[in-house]
């Protein structure tokens, strides 16, 4: 299942779905929202937003470059918009392969691409403005001067 | 006249999410893209770090655009 959705990812409910009689290891990669805090400020919640359809076709992608390379049977990945609450999941990826090696690869993969090619931006709202992620634009200018 | 559509850090920068261009037949998307800084010249010291999409697909400065094509500016991903 490829998606991308407005509210809590179930984790739970993705790993139960990914269990199959001819899998052996089911590898499960969460991301959830980091708090980072400098010179008094912190962060209070991630934002995100997708150019969709075509996020959701890039996931698809995804998947079927997966398939090509590891004999897996299962995958999955869920990205979730909006405002995501710290320590939150915002994008799970669930795999299952027959074998554990697959597994973890494929999984270590998904999450690489999803980072490289899925049009989908995330900002930082902090106490004292906000900064998207990778553009360092923003209205709090001492974060857009960070590295 | 084609659409364009801003993301992220790039919507910010033009003030809006979407609007229409005209563009002349045949442009190719290096050629639409100081058609767009025209109407929002704050996009441009972002240029080196952008992306372009059309109609959905990644796109490079050398692809055409048609009437009625919609070309998405992309700051850099920042999912996950």
């Amino acid at each position: 299942m490829f998606a991308i959705v407005d509210g809590a990812i179930d984790v739970g409910a993705l790993i139960a779905g990914a269990q199959r009689p001819d899998c052996g290891a089911i590898a499960t990669f969460v991301g959830t929202t980091r708090v980072d805090q400098s010179e008094g400020a912190s962060v209070e919640h991630l934002e995100y937003e997708a150019y969709r359809p075509m996020a959701d076709s890039k996931l698809e992608e995804i998947g079927a470059e997966i398939e090509a390379r590891w004999d897996v049977r299962y995958v999955s990945i869920v990205h979730r918009l909006g405002r995501v609450d710290p320590g939150e999941a915002s994008v799970v990826i669930v795999v299952a392969s027959p074998r554990r090696g697959p597994a973890f690869e494929a999984s270590r993969y998904a999450i690489e691409r999803v980072k490289e090619v899925v049009p989908i931006w995330k900002r930082e709202v902090w106490s004292d403005g906000y900064v998207w992620v990778g553009s360092q634009v923003g209205t709090r200018e001492p974060a857009a001067e960070k590295p | 006249m084609i659409k364009v559509l801003f993301f992220g850090a790039a919507a910010d920068r033009a003030r809006t999410r979407e609007r229409g261009l005209d563009v002349p037949d045949g442009a190719t998307l290096a050629e639409v893209w100081p058609l767009i800084v025209e109407q929002h010249a704050e996009l441009a010291p972002m240029r080196d770090t952008l992306a372009f999409a059309v109609n959905g697909e990644y796109a490079r400065g050398e692809d055409t655009v048609s009437p009625g094509d919609e070309v998405a500016v992309l700051p850099p991903v920042s999912g996950g």
